[in-house]
């Protein structure tokens, strides 16, 4: 009983990275559109977008870490 | 004491790069500027083309001097040991030691830059700003880009070795079923490669590319004009 909880306590944990996809995705989006707009300033975009997902990511890499201290750690 | 399996991967890698560059300086020495460059002389020049661009854009010409040599190291560095799954050897940034090192390493040269180009006064004053109990906001926010930095390449690319041997045991499984071969884990060997495409050089690219884009445009942050 005690491991179900903690196995769907992981689930639940990772489970908040589903947001940080939506938002992730949104980044791309808007660094397409702006690419298309202004086809010169591709270089500056691609880093910007490329540092705005990674520390975006951040979050859910915690999340992620919060769960696999919840298999490893309280469960083993 | 118990030393860490991932100490001899590390070590393997180390003495790899230190006998790659060694090699890459007697072909550079022996090279002679007025001919063609061609093999390992052409990509090592245009690699230390695209990183030096890369460093100027974000900073300034004098910095890209000292900063350069050390982005292409650590980038080739965090590249070899996130590859390193496919060499059967253990990716030793799956380990949080050297994250921690790796992301202290640029948090130091950080600080040094911007006390460089404030000078000491201003740099301590830095501190204090915009007055002086915001002293601990700053000091957190420091900590927050050590441990961000640390934790973004620990946790990908742990997840990503976790979730290849979590595939290898379902792919052990469906194969089972299969009679005579099914012991070998038949289905592993053929859906297998494209993942490690994937989790490993993919992800290993991208993350060592990260890193060192986040390094250089938080030094770059700290210096004054751009």
């Amino acid at each position: 009983m005690e491991k179900a909880i903690l196995a769907f306590a992981a689930a639940l944990c990772v489970c908040t990275g589903c947001v940080t996809g939506i938002f992730e995705g949104k980044v791309a989006i808007q660094a397409v559109e702006s690419i298309g707009k202004n086809p010169d300033a591709a270089d500056k975009i691609q880093s910007m977008a490329i540092i705005g997902a990674a520390i975006s990511e951040t979050c859910s890499i915690y999340c992620l870490l919060v769960a696999f201290l919840i298999i490893f750690i309280l469960g083993a | 004491m118990k030393i860490q399996t991932a100490v001899y991967s590390i070590i393997i890698i180390t003495v790899f790069i230190a006998l790659l560059l060694v090699y890459i300086n007697r072909k550079l020495v022996k090279f002679d500027p007025l001919s063609e460059p061609k093999g390992i002389v052409l990509v090592v020049m245009m690699a230390a083309q695209t990183f030096d661009k890369m460093v100027k854009e974000k900073t300034d010409e004098r910095v890209a001097k000292y900063l350069t040599p050390y982005i292409m190291t650590v980038a080739l560095y965090i590249f070899l040991s996130n590859i390193a799954g496919l060499f059967s050897l253990e990716t030793p940034t799956s380990n949080y030691s050297v994250t921690l090192t790796l992301a202290a390493l640029t948090c130091i040269l950080i600080e040094v830059f911007s006390a460089a180009e404030r000078g000491p006064k201003a740099y301590i004053k830095s501190w204090f700003e915009p007055f002086a109990p915001f002293v601990i906001m700053n000091a957190m926010s420091k900590l927050s880009t050590l441990l961000s930095l640390s934790l973004r390449l620990f946790g990908n690319i742990l997840s990503g070795g976790i979730l290849m041997s979590v595939i290898y045991q379902l792919l052990a499984v469906i194969s089972r079923k299969i009679p005579f071969v099914g012991e070998f884990n038949i289905v592993g060997a053929l859906v297998a490669p494209a993942l490690h495409f994937y989790f490993d050089l993919f992800s290993g690219v991208m993350q060592a590319f990260i890193f060192i884009t986040l390094t250089i445009s938080f030094i770059g942050k700290e210096l004054p004009d751009k």
